[in-house]
């Protein structure tokens, strides 16, 4: 549990093969030397024994020669000398026999041809001493009859000793076929350990690169979506610490902006919902509107009709109060109105503002946020610098190992199988190096990444700036609509007041109905008055509903922008 | 004749594998010499009355012992055959033999050799070359240079010879007892005039005897051989009338029953049947009672006769290991107490002799040898 969590670090795995690599490349030297040690002590033991033996077998030939010679010479010259020489011979030769029987290593049967010599020998001396006593005897011809049955065992003596020698040569082929085995076998456990270190290292170095690849890609797609403005949540699976640390913080980002992007949608909504109602609001405005300037125009037509006929006037005077009561109503309600769309426009304006703040904490979500960007680059930084030490390792293990097959190629044939070893642990350590760089590639890849994750992140504080632009001119357009509604209402006050004024003339009419035409003169010219007002009411009614419309869309285009991020 | 040599072997091989483990199954002791010669027939019996004793009280802890008899017909070549036979028999814990000093010295490497070495125990084997044979390699009898010294120090002082002529078989025991006498008469002031080698196919001493006589002479024989070119040497001595005095070594043992007449040959032995002491008395009855009223036993047969018991001791103290065995009949006489047998003390120095052992000298009288009495 302790050793996994350790070996979680790309650090520890790169450090774990290495050790691997290095242990293996050790047990081979190891066992490099051993095997040349022990192969040079057996081959000197071995040697040791076949000269000794060759040796012996050797001086056993040169004196059983002698035997032979000083026995038949003997015969001829009768000298003291020569026949201490045979007896000396033989007594060597019996010596040499003892001491090839004293070697270890011999055969059973070795050892009966050696009995075998000794008895032909013993043979051969029984008939010359015979032989010699008949010559001395001057028995010239039994001599010569005993020195004839010498032949037989001497021929079979020396053909013994000879075959005896060829069984020591054979021996010699046999340790040289067995030394040669052994030394194969030697090179076959060298080459297992060397086989089975390399794969170790591929193993755990393509483990170490798999564990680092497959989260980076992971975390690649994890970081494309961001970009894409997916930001719901994602699981990446384990990791090396390294890379679980970059996720964490990776993920950390996708929460604060996610709850950000939801609470603007969410403001959004609102936005649009209260400029729907605004924007209802001044189309019941512009109605009302509307129908007090038609009311007018009838109250202008009204008066023009009074001075045609004065005598239709009482009912028209009171069809003319009707209307100015109307229109009273009217501007009254036109002035209820104007509250309401300053209590709601009030009201937006309040909302705008929450707006605005929580725009700025996301500014400042995307300001940390791009914090931990850079130190994620300063990171990967770290790792790069221990990619480099390793790739420095690596060189000097090639420096190492080109020695080794210079110290190999001193040692001449016995280094053959070490030379082999050396090209092998300097190809490992270009690998190992080539390891390296493509980690260095898969890092600068990382950092690439995350400097697109950074300019991602650059993009939306652009797109958040967008947002407050547009927030400040949703303020601005409220301002103007409240500047406008004071306007209306002031409209509404003068139609008020002008309608009061005309109920009075009406009234006035009603009791000096013949002064009507001068009344219905100065009427006349009041309705256009009331009129105009009412015109000038309909163009701010107008003006606002236009502001609503652009406060409409500017909800719109929040929406739009907001409806980017998948939250 | 092979086949049939062989199927005592194939018998016991029968038996031992079929009562693997069971604690009844006899303890095989291999017996290796010339057992169709005279000179081996005492060792065999002797050897054969030894066990039925051990066998008689209760063998070891239950099992009784059983001989492994191997002819090895007093040669070298046969003698490594049978050797690597008993080596590689089931169970079998030692091996008493050879019987002759070329034979022991011949299979020595074998019973030496291998990964499980065993025990060799020679009851006659006098060659000092013996002594170099290996750790495993044990005798009970002095080696020839004692005989040779004795046999020297007997002509000379006992017999008053100054010319001694020796005549030795071209082996390896002939050729120490040779080397190790004329050494010693020589370095006794003694001259030594002519040395003569015989091997079984000799046709004839006489051109030696012959030649002997027409440079002078010797005041003794000494004939470092067996009992059969012993035989034929005087044998040939008697028909050219020459009367000087035989010497032998105990090689020659046996001659006072042959048909020739030995009389008064004297000859070295590290056993006699008339030692003193209650013990050998004791053997020499059981002997005659088992083999009849005629036979004596040879220093061979006392010499196995004393091996068997000194094994049957060391398998009741350590067991059938041959290991163990061979390390406790090395510690005889020095870690333990030294074997009293009829052939007297034994106890073994580093390399296997027993240096405390004396050689008799014996003398044909009557047709019996005896031991010599001083001049």
């Amino acid at each position: 549990m302790r050793l996994s969590r350790r070996l979680n670090t790309i650090k520890a795995r790169i450090a774990v093969s290495l050790g691997a690599l290095v242990a293996g490349i050790l047990v081979i030297a190891l066992l490099g030397v051993a095997a040349l040690r022990t192969l040079g002590e057996t081959v000197t033991r071995e040697l040791n024994d076949l000269s000794r033996v060759s040796e012996i077998s050797n001086a056993l030939v040169v004196t059983l020669f002698d035997a032979l010679r000083t026995g038949e010479q003997y015969l001829t010259d009768r000298s003291p000398t020569t026949r201490t020489a045979f007896r000396i011979a033989g007594e060597r030769a019996y010596e040499l026999q003892t001491q090839l029987q004293g070697l270890p290593d011999l055969n059973q049967s070795e050892r009966l041809m050696i009995t075998g010599i000794a008895e032909l020998q013993s043979q051969v001396e029984v008939w010359y001493s015979l032989a010699h006593a008949q010559v001395d005897l001057g028995r010239r011809s039994a001599a010569e009859q005993a020195a004839f049955e010498v032949r037989t065992p001497s021929f079979e003596l020396l053909r013994t000793v000879q075959d005896f020698s060829a069984l020591q040569r054979n021996r010699a082929g046999a340790i040289a076929r067995s030394l040669q085995r052994t030394s194969e076998e030697r090179r076959l456990l060298v080459w297992t350990v060397l086989a089975a270190s390399i794969l170790l290292g591929a193993v755990i170095g393509i483990g170490t690169l798999r564990a680092v690849e497959r989260p980076l890609v992971r975390l690649e797609a994890v970081a494309r979506r961001f970009a894409d403005g997916d930001l719901r949540p994602v699981g990446v699976g384990k990791m090396p610490d390294e890379l679980a640390s970059l996720s964490e913080a990776m993920g950390r980002v996708s929460v604060k902006l996610r709850d950000l992007v939801a609470n603007v949608v969410w403001e959004g909504e609102r936005i649009a919902g209260t400029a729907e109602d605004f924007s209802a609001i001044s189309e019941q405005l512009a109605a009302s509107a509307g129908q007090i300037s038609t009311a007018m125009i009838d109250v202008s037509s009204g008066a023009g009709q009074q001075v045609a006929g004065l005598e239709e006037s009482t009912s028209a005077v009171d069809r003319l109060r009707e209307a100015t009561e109307r229109s009273g109503r009217m501007a009254e309600r036109v002035a209820t109105l104007g509250d309401e769309i300053h209590t709601l426009a009030e009201r937006y304006q309040q909302d705008v503002s929450a707006s605005a703040a929580a725009l700025l904490e996301l500014g400042d979500v995307v300001q940390q946020t791009a914090g931990q960007v850079e130190e994620l680059d300063r990171l990967s930084e770290a790792i790069y610098d221990f990619v480099e030490l390793i790739k420095q390792i690596s060189s000097q293990t090639n420096l190492l190992a080109l020695n080794a097959a210079i110290e190999a190629a001193r040692a001449g044939e016995r280094g053959i199988g070490f030379a082999v070893v050396a090209d092998e642990v300097r190809q490992l350590a270009d690998s190992s190096a080539a390891a390296a760089e493509e980690v260095t590639q898969t890092l600068s890849a990382v950092r690439n990444q995350v400097s697109e994750v950074s300019s991602t992140m650059i993009a939306g504080r652009g797109k958040v700036r967008g947002i407050e632009n547009i927030a400040q001119g949703a303020a601005k357009a409220l301002q103007e609509i409240a500047r406008a509604i004071e306007e209306v209402e002031m409209g509404a006050r003068r139609v008020r007041e002008e309608a009061t004024t005309n109920l009075e003339a009406a009234e006035r009419i009603k009791d000096e109905i013949r002064r009507a035409s001068d009344a219905a003169n100065a009427h006349a010219s009041t309705s256009e008055e009331v009129a105009a007002a009412a015109q000038q009411q309909g163009a701010s009614t107008q003006e606002m509903a236009a502001q609503a419309t652009q406060l409409n869309e500017a909800a719109e285009r929040l929406r739009t922008l907001v409806q980017g991020f998948r939250v | 004749m092979h086949l049939l040599k062989r199927l005592p072997l194939l018998a016991i091989a029968g038996v031992l594998s079929g009562g693997c483990g069971g604690g009844d199954d006899p303890i095989p002791i291999g017996l290796a010499g010339p057992f169709e010669q005279p000179r081996g027939r005492s060792m065999e019996q002797a050897a054969q009355l030894a066990v039925s004793e051990v066998n008689a009280r209760g063998g070891i802890d239950g099992r009784l012992l059983l001989l492994v008899l191997r002819d090895d017909s007093a040669s070298a070549d046969v003698a490594v055959r049978v050797a690597q036979e008993l080596y590689d028999t089931p169970g079998l814990v030692a091996v008493i033999g050879h019987l002759t000093s070329g034979a022991t010295i011949a299979a020595a490497p074998v019973y030496n050799g291998g990964s499980r070495p065993v025990l060799q125990i020679s009851p006659s084997a006098s060659s000092p070359e013996v002594s170099r044979a290996g750790s495993y390699t044990f005798r009970i009898c002095p080696s020839d240079s004692v005989h040779g010294e004795r046999l020297a120090d007997w002509a000379l002082s006992q017999l008053g010879a100054r010319r001694a002529a020796v005549i030795y078989q071209n082996d390896d025991y002939g050729r120490g007892v040779r080397r190790t006498f004329s050494r010693s008469f020589t370095t006794m002031g003694g001259e030594v005039v002519t040395e003569d080698p015989y091997v079984a196919s000799l046709p004839t001493f006489e051109p030696y005897l012959r030649r002997l006589r027409a440079r002078g002479g010797a005041d003794v024989v000494m004939i470092a051989g067996t009992r059969a070119g012993a035989e034929r040497i005087v044998a040939t001595m008697d028909s050219l009338g020459i009367t000087y005095p035989v010497l032998g070594g105990d090689g020659l043992a046996g001659i006072e029953n042959s048909d020739i007449d030995a009389e008064g040959t004297f000859i070295s032995a590290a056993y006699l049947p008339d030692r003193p002491g209650a013990q050998n008395q004791a053997f020499v009855a059981a002997y005659r009672e088992a083999y009849g009223e005629g036979q004596l036993p040879d220093h061979r047969g006392a010499g196995a006769y004393d091996v068997v018991h000194l094994l049957a001791r060391a398998l009741e103290a350590v067991g059938t290991d041959r290991e163990a065995l061979r390390d406790y009949i090395a510690g005889v006489g020095r870690e333990t107490r030294s074997h009293l047998g009829v052939t007297g003390s034994i106890a073994f120095d580093e390399s296997g002799d027993v240096p405390e052992k004396h050689v008799m000298v014996g003398v044909v009288r009557d047709g019996r040898l005896v031991t010599a009495t001083r001049r």
